[in-house]
């Protein structure tokens, strides 16, 4: 990175600390640091929620995905929409008429204290890997690209995000996660015109769009069915369904932004704009990663995006083997844009038997790059068993730094920052809030005054901080993170939706035959993921269904026991 | 604490609050048809 980048960089992350800190002023009690005094409005409630869910990878992954598998990502956001209605007729009103601080103490309401205690527990497990996981994964690519040292890169991935976070509590989090997104939208939308005003003259936005739909990247729309294929219409919009569902309604870490606001209406317009605007966001984001596949058909790509990586097998026995592989897949790419240059040449004038036969010769020499590629990937298997052959994520970032003008470098990798610290300041914070409402206050000491219990929060939001860099710490060799922390989420979320719709709609159902229920389904999540017979995303609805199912089950069983004892 | 009890609190714009959930899942009924048609023209 060039001096110029550095500063960009430097300045915009000092810029957020500070206004961070300085939103963080006149905290007196929980209520303020939790709840922020429910004073938020709606808009800034929108934009904490898309800040939470958003995370680097988001950011980072996403462009990459399109480049890999095309658009069809998107469909993995259809259920969204349908979940955030759901949560605004069902779980909304309920937590603002009881005043919770957290989703969790509802359980206690209405079923009982060990109900509760196991979903917060689930929830801390799961959020708590998760957000070590997330500080983890931007930083391994970072460091990877830029040469930076991994375990200092976590600490400033994790670390300087918590001065905020820990002095100013959720008002911090909600504003700095405005003030981020706004960069983060700016930067996204300078580097999607830079994509195409990096193309041959001759080459416009539509003529981008036409050869990358003809290279098949623009397939939004898949209708095949099929259980172990992750993204098409149908496991988009059920599977979808079930995890937006669960992420939105149960985790903390999203409960706790727009109990925030100050209303009922505040809350829910938050919610339904996020169903309104969160698909044309990712659209956007993954039209990004199409128009780059379209970039790295003019120009060469290299043969494998972690250049890191690629330098290690240089070196290795496996160097000349790789060397001569590396230059043939930049013969096949000279050709490639040769081609390319030729459909979008027949593309303009519209003969569809020259664009048929210009398409598919360029398909061809594509086709025969991707097998060059993949002899690459062996020997980099070969001479790093422990290698991550995956580059989805370093796809986006290669653009950036290599063919990016100075600056906007800076600039995009400041929102890499940002856009990790906005979903992590809303975990850690969901952390600290049930760990101490749930755990502290209802178990250890119901007591406390105001200012005990602000500062035993502050002290849990940084005692999680801590924790998640070191699990990042440790995290840096457990091969592809992204996948880990979707599996992760995948593996608890049906359980914790499952406990909460049986407490919304199954009115008989106490709280033995939910709990019980809620172990069972959680033994049973398990071994259908070990058995691997569904793709992780399903695992959010068989989850949910089996706890809805069981603790009807157990419910009716527990009341022949009660009927069978004498009174 | 600011928070009015209300399943009954009004929405903006709207007179109740099924119309924009109605709204919510017609845009997104809507973006899907766009997105097929968007898939169809370019591939």
């Amino acid at each position: 990175m060039s001096i110029t980048d550095w500063i960009v960089l430097s300045a915009t992350l000092i810029v957020i600390i500070c206004y961070g800190v300085w939103k963080s002023r006149g905290q007196t009690n929980m209520d303020d640091y939790f709840m922020g005094n429910r004073s938020m409005p709606w808009y800034i409630v929108l934009l904490s929620i898309m800040g939470t869910q958003a995370s680097a990878i988001t950011f980072i992954s996403a462009p990459g995905q399109a480049y890999t598998d095309g658009m069809r990502f998107v469909q993995y956001y259809f259920g969204l929409p349908l979940a955030m209605v759901v949560i605004c007729v069902a779980f909304v009103p309920i937590f603002r008429k009881l005043n919770v601080y957290t989703a969790y103490e509802y359980l206690e309401q209405r079923f009982d204290l060990k109900t509760r205690t196991l979903t917060s527990v689930l929830f801390l497990i799961q959020r708590g890997l998760s957000t070590g996981i997330s500080i983890c994964a931007p930083s391994i690519i970072l460091s990877s690209l830029l040469g930076w040292n991994i375990y200092w890169t976590n600490v400033f991935m994790g670390g300087l995000l918590i001065i905020y976070t820990m002095s100013g509590g959720t008002k911090a989090v909600s504003y700095t996660q405005t003030l981020q997104l706004v960069v983060i939208f700016a930067g996204m939308f300078l580097a999607g015109w830079m994509v195409v005003k990096l193309l041959p003259a001759d080459i416009g936005f539509k003529e981008a769009l036409q050869v990358s739909g003809k290279m098949g990247k623009l397939n939004v729309i898949v209708t095949d069915f099929n259980f172990k294929d992750r993204y098409n219409i149908w496991s988009g919009v059920i599977g979808g369904f079930f995890l937006a569902l669960s992420y939105f309604g149960t985790d903390q870490s999203q409960v706790g932004r727009y109990l925030t606001a100050r209303s009922v209406t505040e809350s829910r317009m938050g919610l339904l704009m996020n169903g309104l605007v969160k698909v044309p966001m990712q659209f956007l984001i993954l039209l990004l990663g199409a128009l780059v596949f379209v970039f790295y058909l003019y120009f060469r790509a290299p043969i494998f995006f972690n250049e890191a990586q690629l330098k290690k097998t240089r070196q290795t026995e496996q160097g000349p083997a790789l060397q001569q592989l590396e230059q043939q897949y930049a013969t096949l790419g000279d050709q490639k844009s040769a081609q390319v240059k030729e459909l979008s040449a027949a593309l303009a004038t519209g003969e569809e038997t020259v664009i048929a036969a210009k398409q598919q010769a360029l398909a061809q020499t594509d086709v025969t790059a991707g097998k060059v590629r993949k002899e690459a990937l062996e020997l980099i298997k070969t001479s790093d068993p422990t290698a991550d052959t995956n580059d989805t994520n370093y796809i986006f970032l290669h653009f950036v730094v290599n063919s990016l003008p100075r600056g906007l470098v800076g600039l995009l990798i400041a929102i890499i920052f940002l856009a990790s610290w906005g979903s992590i300041a809303a975990a850690l914070n969901s952390l600290a809030s049930t760990t101490v409402i749930d755990v502290y206050q209802r178990m250890v000491n119901p007591h406390a005054t105001d200012a005990e219990y602000l500062k035993v929060s502050k002290l849990w939001t940084l005692i999680w901080g801590v924790f998640s860099i070191l699990v990042a710490q440790f995290a840096t060799g457990l091969g592809s993170l992204i996948e880990a922390v979707n599996i992760l989420g995948s593996l608890f979320y049906g359980t914790i939706l499952g406990i909460f719709l049986v407490a919304f709609w199954l009115k008989n159902v106490k709280g033995d035959a939910a709990f019980m229920a809620a172990l069972a389904a959680e033994v049973l999540v398990f071994i259908v993921y070990k058995l691997d017979v569904v793709s992780f995303l399903w695992l959010n609805a068989v989850g949910c269904i089996l706890v809805l199912v069981l603790s009807l089950v157990f419910q009716q069983f527990n009341n022949l026991k009660a009927k069978r004892l004498p009174a | 604490m600011t928070t009015k009890d209300t399943q009954h609190e009004k929405p903006p714009l709207f007179s109740k609050w099924r119309y924009w959930y109605l709204l919510v899942i017609a845009w997104l009924i809507t973006q899907i048809i766009l997105f097929y048609f968007f898939t169809k023209t370019f591939s």
